[in-house]
């Protein structure tokens, strides 16, 4: 009887209250916990993603596997889902956040989990090199193209206004930039047979320049320019083809010298281990390359990785004629280096822009 | 026996109220900034350096502090005004105005961001009207220093309403019957007892403004060496994975933060001994 009664005093006196904040934390953090006890036949998958393909795995890829595991098996599967920028989604993942598998932006942000030990196969391993989506990078304009806008050198003119996100905050937005850079790059090689960087850095000068709004993340930059902001936004081509799905106008221009955007997804082995689900997540995986979902990814605006999807909406997608990726620019770690670093070319670019009159 | 009893619970119950006290400081904001210093020098000090004297961390924090400045000079100001409004004239709604002052701090800040960008943006008819004039609001300073107005509205108001509320209107009717004009009733005798409260306002909002970043990043159109501030700035440097340079402008800001609050402790000490 006296127990109850003094553990009840203790709750108010001094170090009561001092513990109380922290039993407060303790609650709040426990509050997931709950849905862990589920039917004996439910296996759980936590899937950490970034955040533009939300709508390709909510509403296609993830039934359609639970579908296919479901007649596999006879096995439910719950998803637990979670979308944030691909470096911050890499970096939680890091830190902790248990995901058994992650789909990001770019091949980076799945190094900095396999650099922390996290991922320990190759990952890399297969016919796409662990490579899903593919999209490039456009221009968007505004509708009836009042300002004429067909090419980068387009961008570049005094009379129009530029949007594209930050490639510090975003990594994806890093795309953009690569994709100027090396355009410029492209272009000087197609017209002297020498690729020349004093060009290419010329180029991305002359859209920096025209750049009024830099967003955190290349969805709030789309946000932006629907708000209305600038004449032309640098984007990627499955950003400006979910809008038309959404039914709104949003033309746009492939140009002719573009990357071609990669983005990876990886079962991270320590997660899988810990709960148990190596299986599980394997197939989900596998599932992403199967032509099923390749074919949901491009009714949602990314090309697909299979030749064979990718031949079925060759006219949604057309090949751009100078098209290149991250290795014609050495690389992504010579990028972040040679474009980012404190002498990168765009951090100098932004430099120069900054004592020039506006 | 009423005296007994206060005196030997004094001594344990301050004990523990002292305990709690620091405790609570301790682990809820001591705790955090500690870390964040260690690990901010845990690279070094010529990393550190290295990290804060680029252009753009440089300059994002003079931006940031100029910026603030400017919201300072205006809410100290108009922040006065209001309170005076407030509690010295009787108008209808009175009530509601009242209860609008901190409505402020329970909007999300991004939310006040995308507000102004509807309100004054270049699509906005206010913004056009503007930007016809050759005026720039979003993304460009001005709209900086309207954010930061808006997410630090209530601490001016608030700090100086109720001392205005306490002041002893016999001595203002003294000095007046005396033959002090009303400026000269505001400048000697009003301001005077206002002036700690309009400081320890203007200190919250300064310090409130340096690590503004919600509201900002929407307005400011965050083109480095342009309109990037210090938050911003941070918030980029983690996303690009380098937590050095993020830490060491935001121990810069927090530093500001610490000797701005200090600065104006000791102005209050002084301001009392003088009193004394």
């Amino acid at each position: 009887m006296k127990q109850p009664r003094r553990a009840g005093r203790s709750l108010f006196s001094g170090t009561g209250l001092f513990w109380a904040p922290l039993l407060a934390l303790a609650i709040v953090g426990c509050g997931g916990k709950e849905e862990q006890r589920g039917a004996p036949a439910t296996d759980k998958l936590v899937l950490g993603a970034y955040t533009v393909p939300k709508e390709a795995y909510e509403k296609e890829i993830i039934p359609a596997f639970q579908r296919l595991w479901f007649e596999r098996t006879g096995r439910k599967v719950v998803f637990e889902q979670s979308y944030e920028a691909s470096g911050a989604q890499a970096r939680a993942v890091v830190e902790g956040f248990e995901a058994d598998v992650v789909a990001l932006s770019l091949e980076g942000d799945v190094d900095k989990i396999t650099d922390a030990g996290l991922i320990t196969h190759d990952w890399k391993d297969g016919p796409s090199r662990g490579i899903i989506t593919r999209s490039v990078v456009v221009i968007g304009f505004r509708p009836g193209n009042p300002k004429n806008i067909r090419s980068w050198e387009d961008i570049t003119g005094p009379d129009v206004d530029v949007l594209y996100p930050n490639p510090k905050t975003s990594g994806g937005a890093m795309w953009c930039v690569n994709a100027i850079y090396g355009a410029g790059l492209k272009m000087s090689e197609a017209a002297t047979g020498r690729a020349d960087s004093a060009q290419a850095r010329e180029l991305l000068m002359g859209v920096q320049r025209r750049v009024k709004v830099m967003d955190k993340s290349g969805r709030e930059s789309v946000t932006t320019f629907e708000r209305g902001i600038g004449d032309a936004i640098v984007t990627y081509e499955n950003e400006a083809l979910l809008r038309r799905l959404q039914g709104r106008e949003f033309p746009f221009v492939v140009p002719e010298a573009t990357i071609l955007i990669e983005n990876p997804a990886a079962m991270v082995d320590r997660n899988v281990e810990k709960h148990g689900v190596r299986e599980l997540a394997g197939a989900f995986v596998e599932f992403l390359h199967s032509d099923e979902a390749q074919r949901a990814f491009a009714r949602y605006g990314f090309r697909p990785v299979s030749p064979a999807v990718m031949l079925e909406f060759a006219e949604k997608y057309p090949t751009p004629p100078m098209v290149f990726d991250i290795s014609y620019l050495g690389g992504w770690t010579s990028v972040r280096e040679a474009l980012y670093g404190p002498d990168g070319v765009w951090t100098k670019v932004t430099q120069e822009l900054a004592t020039e009159e506006r | 026996m009423n005296r007994s009893w206060r005196r030997r619970t004094t001594d344990g119950s301050q004990l523990t109220l002292r305990g709690i006290g620091l405790g609570y400081i301790g682990l809820f904001v001591a705790l955090p900034i500690i870390a964040l210093g260690a690990r901010a020098f845990a690279g070094g000090l010529p990393r550190l350096w290295e990290n804060l004297t680029q252009p753009e961390a440089l300059f994002s924090l003079r931006l940031t502090v100029i910026m603030a400045g400017a919201m300072i000079l205006i809410n100290v100001v108009m922040g006065t005004l209001t309170a005076w409004f407030l509690v010295r004239h009787r108008f209808p709604l009175r009530g509601l105005m009242n209860a609008l002052i901190d409505l402020p701090f329970a909007i999300p800040t991004n939310v006040t961001g995308l507000m102004l960008v509807v309100l004054y943006g270049p699509q906005s008819s206010i913004g056009s009207f503007l930007s016809a004039g050759g005026v720039e609001v979003i993304y460009a300073k001005p709209g900086i220093v309207l954010a930061l107005l808006f997410v630090t509205f209530p601490f001016v108001v608030r700090a100086v309403q109720p001392v205005l509320l306490e002041l002893d209107r016999d001595v203002e009717e003294a000095a007046s019957t005396l033959g002090a004009g009303r400026l000269a009733v505001f400048r000697k005798v009003i301001l005077p007892s206002l002036l700690p409260a309009i400081l320890t306002g203007a200190a919250l909002s300064f310090s409130r403004a340096l690590g503004e970043f919600g509201s900002v990043v929407m307005v400011a159109g965050n083109i480095p060496l342009r309109t990037q501030v210090a938050p911003v700035f941070v918030y980029g440097e983690i996303e690009s994975d380098n937590p050095e340079g993020a830490l060491g402008v935001s121990v810069v800001l927090l530093v500001g933060s610490l000797v701005v609050l200090i600065l104006l402790n000791l102005l209050q000490r002084l301001g009392r001994r003088q009193d004394e």
